[in-house]
Formats: structure tokens, sequence, C-alpha cells
């Protein structure tokens, strides 16, 4: 987990949009460089729910652009980078298609070990089981209901219907399984593979080419303002701001503030700081309001632009 | 300290939050997730409940310590691949050609499932599963074809192994068909969503809104609106095209005055001069609810009244793209039943501003009429303002976040609060209503 991928990573731009799928430029960007994202995809493992949700990871623009500012990432057209399906060399392919083969034989071997492994433990339970409720009659018999005896043997038979079901279940399948399925033993499972890069080429190279820095909007200073100063961004318009910042990883921390960005010399309506500061009262975080000093036809680039945000935090006092 | 009513706002604010927290607001701590046992139990009953967060990063090796274990079981939880037990795997090819063009139907002879869409990318030659009932048409040859979206979908939960054609990766044909089919490369999540997204007007938010909905159990097709471009013949609708720029109200018009003029006619208690006598002219006045109806000049927007608009004379993204049908709703697909839900999908990176009125009162005006029925709406006049006449849910993308928001046209000039007895009496009904709610 704690390896560096090749850098730069490449993002994909599929349709407008930054995207993530190789799992280790994931945790990488999050451990080190303070990038969560957003995960859109479907978790394979539990697909009917909202709550944890999988690959690909989308970026905001921001995040993609202060990435490749940094030169850790570079934006790779994916759609381009996939005509290379048209060109891929018939040994590549034969090799490709010979390890996804074998990543399926060894999910098979490692989901059949497994379940060999339960079956065993519940076997083994049932015989504990099977052995504890014989000794404890036994005694029963033998010292007539001595009221230790009873006391250990009541939760153990409240219990025994439950695992002999189990049990009963497991060991139904397992000769239903075993009558049918000695082929699937050696038959691998189908991978859908999550990204393509095998059998491409990594598009990462030299001589490769990458698409421009990503278009920002005018709130990106102070994005990258408080990036820098360690803070995690996410998208915040579902609580009522641009961005929700949180003081460290969001998995472990709860966010300190909303964040709204102005232009410099931008009028601004009361009410908006009023109902900024009252919102975020109301749910225990700071308003945060700030921007560049600079416009962005007064500087050369928008870099310019970060070293001049200003911050002010609005908060409700009760007086 | 605080002073009365922010305590009141505190107050309900920690109540609010105990009373319907929801799960995918915050960032879930995957530790939790350690405790399924995925590869082995697929039927997962229940979420684990979320775990507690610290305020803030101290140096401490405790805090660093748990910090890296939610990122490693995130980093578990991710890397799950996405595996197919050859006895139930699903294939399907993908076509980026789309489906061939449908033959000239000979007259006289029903045409089976000759409406496959022409969006439709990713042909399953063997259907089995559940996935079918809801997703994809038919073709004449029994293929099922699935459209962007739903092809996606259904390899992003594992449940489809989606192949490139050999036409483009090329590859020995080497005589039989299912030998092809051994020595197609099956295509990554990152391949597919590369292919997919983006064809036939499927952006990655309504991707997102698609499979979030279809996650938890909806079953969503299409709405007319899809197509941004397509328009309504212009001839045709340039009635409710002048329309909608003025809401009518009750009593404009022509119609409005003359129907006044009987109502006066054949109210021999009338006496109105409200030019120059009193607000409800002179007469005997024997009952309250007369006094009122007399009293009530202020014209107000009927939304029954309002034209009704074709779907497709609406702009985008303030358009129905996706009828959406609860789970409890019997589902065939060659006759889709209205739906209970129509939705439209705003990116707000595109859109930066909230519907103007007329933006929104078309998009209302291309929902079909929904008045409030049943027992508890002809009781609680709450719920029949909060249903509305019509009805459309705007979904929201904010950088892969969905918000799902209800829009509703209401009708207070409806509810005559002088006459009946559903009137709210005071505080107290509404607080019985509320708890009635949670």
């Amino acid at each position: 987990m704690e390896s560096t991928p090749t850098l730069p990573i490449p993002i994909s731009y599929v349709s407008g949009r930054y995207l993530l799928f190789s799992i280790d430029a994931v945790t990488y960007l999050r451990r080190e460089h303070n990038i969560c994202g957003v995960l859109i995809g479907t978790l394979p493992q539990i697909p009917q729910q909202n709550v944890f949700l999988g690959l690909p990871l989308e970026l905001m623009p921001e995040e993609a652009r202060v990435l490749v500012d940094k030169d850790v990432a570079c934006i790779v057209d994916e759609a381009r980078a996939h005509d290379g399906m048209r060109s891929l060399l018939e040994e590549d392919r034969r090799q490709y298609l010979r390890d996804l083969e074998s990543q399926g034989q060894l999910a098979t071997r490692m989901l059949s070990d497994r379940k060999d492994q339960q079956r065993e433990q519940s076997l083994k339970e049932i015989d504990e089981k099977k052995a504890k409720g014989l000794a404890a009659k036994a005694a029963k018999a033998a010292a007539d209901a001595q009221a230790a005896a009873s006391s250990t043997s009541a939760p153990t038979e409240k219990e025994e219907p439950n695992s002999v079901f189990a049990g009963e279940d497991e060991s139904s399948s397992l000769s239903r399984t075993t009558g049918t399925s000695t082929p699937a033993h050696h038959q691998a499972m189908g991978v859908t593979p999550t990204t393509s890069y095998p059998p491409l080429p990594h598009p990462v190279s030299p001589s490769a080419q990458y698409l421009p820095k990503p278009e920002v909007p005018l709130s990106y200073p102070l994005f990258a303002h408080l990036h820098s100063r360690g803070y995690f961004l996410s998208p915040g318009l579902r609580f009522g701001c641009q961005y929700v910042a949180y003081p460290g990883d969001p998995l472990r921390f709860h966010s300190h503030f909303v964040v709204v960005s102005a232009e410099w010399d931008q009028e601004m309506n009361l009410m908006d700081i009023v109902n900024g500061g009252r919102l975020g009262t109301g749910v225990k975080k700071g308003f945060l309001l700030g921007g560049p000093q600079k416009r962005r036809d007064e500087v050369e680039s928008e870099a310019d632009r970060i070293e001049t945000v200003r911050t002010f935090s609005i908060e409700w006092a009760g007086m | 300290m605080a002073d009365a009513d922010e305590d009141a706002v505190r107050g309900t604010t920690v109540e609010a939050t105990q009373i319907e927290v929801d799960l995918s607001d915050e960032t879930q701590d995957f530790r939790l997730l350690n405790h399924l046992n995925f590869l082995t139990d697929t039927s997962s009953s229940s979420l684990p409940r979320r775990g507690e967060k610290d305020f803030e990063p101290n140096p401490t090796e405790f805090q660093a310590d748990v910090l890296s274990a939610s990122r490693q079981a995130m980093h578990n939880a991710l890397a799950h691949p996405r595996l197919h037990n050859p006895k139930t795997q699903v294939i399907a090819i993908y076509a980026p050609e789309g489906p061939p063009p449908a033959p000239a139907v000979t007259p006289g002879q029903p045409s089976r499932g000759a409406s496959v869409s022409p969006d439709a990318c990713v042909y399953v030659p063997s259907p089995k599963g559940q996935y079918f009932k809801s997703m994809g048409q038919a073709d004449r040859k029994g293929v099922i074809w699935l459209l962007p979206e739903e092809a996606l979908y259904l390899l992003e939960r594992g449940s489809l192994d989606i192949r490139w054609p050999t036409s483009i990766t090329g590859g020995t044909t080497v005589g039989e068909g299912s030998e092809e089919e051994e020595l197609s490369i099956p295509m990554s999540l990152q391949a597919a969503y590369t292919c997919l997204i983006g064809r036939g007007g499927l952006t990655l938010e309504r991707f997102t809104v698609f499979s979030s909905l279809k996650r938890i159990g909806y079953a969503i097709s299409r709405a007319p609106g899809w197509d941004d471009s397509t328009e309504v013949d212009d001839s045709v609708d340039e009635h409710s095209r002048d329309s909608y720029t003025q809401p009518l109200k009750r009593g404009a018009g022509l119609a409005g005055i003359l129907g006044s003029i009987f109502n006066w006619i054949n109210d021999p208690k009338s006496t109105s001069s409200m030019a120059a006598g009193p607000v409800i002219g002179y007469g005997i006045h024997r009952n309250y609810a007369d006094i009122y109806k007399k009293l009530a000049l202020i014209p107000w927007y009927d939304p029954t009244l309002a034209p009704t608009r074709n779907t497709l004379n609406t702009s985008a993204p303030f358009r129905v793209i996706f009828y959406v049908y609860k789970p409890s709703t019997p589902i065939k697909k060659s006759a889709l039943p209205p739906p209970d839900f129509r939705i439209a999908v705003i990116n707000t990176r595109e859109q930066t501003t909230a519907p103007t009125l007329p933006e929104l009162s078309a998009l209302l005006e291309s929902t079909p009429l929904d008045p409030p029925r049943g027992e508890k709406m002809e009781r609680q006049m709450y719920m029949r303002l909060r249903h509305g006449y019509r009805n459309v849910i705007l979904a929201v993308v904010d950088q892969g976040v969905t918000s799902f928001l209800r829009v509703a046209d209401v009708a207070f000039g409806k509810e005559r609060l002088f006459e009946g007895s559903s009137a709210p009496t005071g505080p107290k009904k509404g607080g019985n209503f509320r708890k009635k709610k949670r």
C-alpha cells in the first residue's frame, strides 16, 4: 500500500471529465497529496447501495489542475489511447489473455479454498457442539441435575439449532456443488479488469502527448491556496457552499469550513454573508470567504493569483 | 449566552441529524466493510453503522494508526475484483457501430422487437439472468441490445462481461463462433467508461444519476427529451409556446370576464361596487363563507389551468430525460406504464444559476397533471400543498455528488381555508402531523 506509482500519474480525460481508475493512484494521491475526489462507481461486492461507492474516482478540474501544476499527474485522452486496441500485437494479445486466465484461476482457487475452510470450520463446530451436548447429557444423567451443568448447557442448546441449520445448509450446498462443480475447479473465473493498461502500453512515456492543463473556474486560487495549507477539499454544493474543507482525511475528520470564493472587487450582497455565517454556525463549521486580490487579466498565470489569496472566516457570535 | 432562537435552531438541527442521517452525505469509513465477508457471502444483510470521527489531526501515533487502517480498508474494498462465475457469466459484445439498421418492415407482418434504439451499442447474444427484465431491447433475432448506460452499469456491478469486438482488436477468427468468443478481449472498466460515456448523449452526470437510482432498485428508462437537440415542430406547438410566458390567472381573459358577469347575474345577494363602496358590497350577509369568498380579491395561479406542453418543447438541462419506476411498479419493457417520477439532470459546472421562472414553469408544464389524490391527501391540507399539481425531480450533480430536489406546482389558491373542517386549527395540529410523518 505504501508503494509509489510511477509519476506522473495519468488522469483519464473521458468526455470532458477527469477520472482515476487505478486503485494505487487513488490511494497514493489521497495519502501524499491530500486529493480525495469523489467515488462514483458501484462496488461489485455490495452493488445494491449508495453508501459505499467504488472506482472510478471523479476529480474536480481544480484537483486535476493542482496535480498537473505539481507535475504529479498528466491528463491522458482515453479515447485516443484506446484506439491503441486496434494495433495490439497478436503476441501481446495472447499474453494478456493468458494473464487474465491465470488471474481467474487464482480467484477460483482462493474461493474454493475459503469455502473448504468454512466448511471445515462449521463441521468442527457441529462436532464440538455434539460432543458438548453429549457430555452435558452424560453429566446430567450422572450427577443428577447439578446446577452448574444445567446453566452451561442451557445456552449451548439455545445456540444449537441455529448453528446446526447453518451447518446443514453448508453441507447440503457442498454436496450439491461437489456433484456438479468439479470441473469448475479447473475452469477459471472470468475477470473484468479495472484498467486498460495492460493490454495497452502505459500512457506515460517521454514521447507521449498529454492534454493541456484543465480549465478551472474563478474559485481555483482559493482552492489551491487551501490545498497548499494541507486542507482536504471536496465539492460542497450539497452543503450550501463551493467547497467543504477538512483539516485531515475526511475518512477520519469532520470538516471545519464551508468555503465560498469571491473575486476581490466583487460586490457582495450582505445577505449572502449573513446566510453563510448562519449556515456555517448551524452545522458547527466556520464560513470561510476568500479570494485572490488580483483579477485574471492582471496576472500572467493562475499561479500568480494563488499567492495573493486572502481568506476570512465568519462566525455567528452569540452575544 | 446564546439567545433563545439560536438555541431553538441548534436544537432542531441536532434533532434533525439524529432523525435522518443520510449516510451517503459523509465520507464513509471503509474499515466497517471489513466486517462483511464479500467473496463468500454476497447477500450482506445490512450496512454497518458509521464510526466516530475526530475533530482535527493531532500528532499521536494512535490517530495515525487508525487513519492508516481506514485507508487500508478503503484500498482493499476498492481493489476488489469483478469476477464472473463461468456458470452464470453473461457475455456481451461491444458494437461501436450500433445495431444494424432495421430492415424494411413488410406490411401485414408484425415486426417483432424492431425497436432497438440506434444509441444501443452493446449486444448480448445469449441473455440470461434477472437484469434483462427491465433493461435492454430485443431485436428480431432475439439478441438483446443494451444502451450504453445499461451496459456500463451492469459491467460496473460485476454482472456483465463485455468483450471488444474482433473487428477492433483483431484476432484469428478460427472458424466457429464459440472459438472466436474465447479469443476476444474483455473490456476493462476504464475502457467501458471511455467507450460508453459520451455516446448518444450519455454524460457522466446522467450516468451517475442512472446508476445511483439503479443501485437502490428503481427501474429507469430514457424519456423523449433525452436528446438535447430534438425539438418539437414549431407549427404544431405555436399555441403553447406563446401561452407560457404569462401564467394563467383566475378571472383573467374574456372567459373570466364573461364568467364574472354570469356570476353577478346569478348572485342576487351581490351588489358589488368595488370602486366606490365597501369591498364586499352592500347587502345582507348571512354567513362568513360568502363574505370570505368576496374578500378573495387577489388573483392566484391555478396550475390545473396551465397549458400542457410537449416534453420536447423545453430547453436543456431543464427537461425531463429519465422516467423512473418504483421497484413495486410492474414493468413491461414493450409497453412501459406512466412513470412514477420524472427526472431532469443538471450539471452544476455547466448550469451555475438556479432555473428562471420561465424555465421552471416550462419544465413543469411538460409533465402531466398529477393532482393530489388519495385518502391521506383528502384529510391533510399540508400533504396536498406539498404534493402539488405537477411535479418533477431535479437531480443536481456537483462533481459526482448528486442531490435530488422535488419541484411541485402548488395551488395555495385552491385551498379555501374558510371552508370545510380540513383547515388547520392551530399549531397543535401541525405538531401532530409532523410526529405522524416521522
